[in-house]
């Protein structure tokens, strides 16, 4: 039910600090350049790195969503600013700070939840055990 | 535990959409183009991601300047276009800064011309 592993190491540490650092650099730049989309896109990425932080069971047991949806996002907003530009230098100092985001993202799941594989099949079984369990329910339980 | 699941689920559907939306569109404010035609120099202010004035008279067929002044923090530039869409003249992104673009002489007609990093601003020049 609960990801391969719950317990932070002083290396867990550092690189759940490292993401954070990168989260909140990447928003702080975002929240300089004006405008509601780019406002929002760093409300974004500082809500996405108190997600990776909080220590609220529920986070804890979904960090990996988490992972996953910062990445998607980093990812996100770099195909779309390669497409629409503009391209300057904040801009790409912007897009490498996301792409080292993405790839520390991707150590920091490969360390905490496995392969995306063993992921899924642990989540068809937790959404089975879940469903099985209401299913044998008591009427009125 | 539902209730955080779907508090969950409406800020990662946040994240999603700040990434995925367009820039809001925003009309350009009517006015009158600035001054008469003029093949020297026009000025143009970025402020609160708004072009002031956000429409400008050229003499045809002459090189001109425009002094942008970007009074805003963020960064902006004047991109320019012709009727079919074709860039004609993209100036330097600057940011809290003056700097005077020299434009190629511009053909009879309208153009519009926009902040690449802000979509949203836009304006128009007419050449004639």
């Amino acid at each position: 039910m609960f990801a391969a592993r719950t317990s932070l190491r002083t290396s867990d540490v550092i690189v759940r600090a490292v993401i954070v650092g990168l989260a909140l650099a990447t928003g702080y730049i975002h929240s300089t350049l004006g405008g509601l989309l780019f406002t929002l896109n760093a409300v974004g990425y500082v809500v996405a790195a108190i997600a990776m932080i909080v220590p609220l069971a529920l986070a804890v047991r979904f960090r990996w969503v988490v992972r996953v949806g910062l990445m998607g996002y980093a990812a996100t907003a770099i195909v779309a600013w390669a497409i629409m530009g503009p391209y300057f230098t904040t801009a790409y100092i912007a897009k490498a700070i996301e792409v080292a985001l993405i790839v520390t993202l991707a150590v920091d799941f490969a360390r905490h939840d496995g392969s995306p594989i063993a992921v899924a099949r642990r989540e068809l079984a937790a959404f089975s055990s879940l469903v099985g369990r209401r299913g044998t329910a008591p009427v009125g339980a | 535990m539902k209730r955080l699941t779907l508090t969950f689920g409406l800020l990662a559907l946040a994240a999603v959409l700040a990434a995925c939306s367009g820039a809001s569109a925003e009309a350009p404010t009517p006015a009158a183009p600035a001054g008469s035609p003029s093949g020297d120099a026009v000025t143009i202010t970025a402020k609160d991601i708004k072009f002031n004035p956000n429409a400008v008279s050229v003499k045809a067929g002459s090189a001109f300047d425009i002094v942008f002044d970007n009074q805003d923090g963020a960064p902006h530039n004047i991109s320019i276009s012709d009727a079919s869409g074709g860039n004609v003249f993209k100036g330097e992104i600057v940011s809290a800064q003056k700097v005077t673009y020299s434009v190629p002489a511009l053909a009879a007609g309208t153009y519009a011309f926009i902040c690449e990093v802000h979509p949203e601003m836009k304006g128009t020049i007419t050449a004639q």
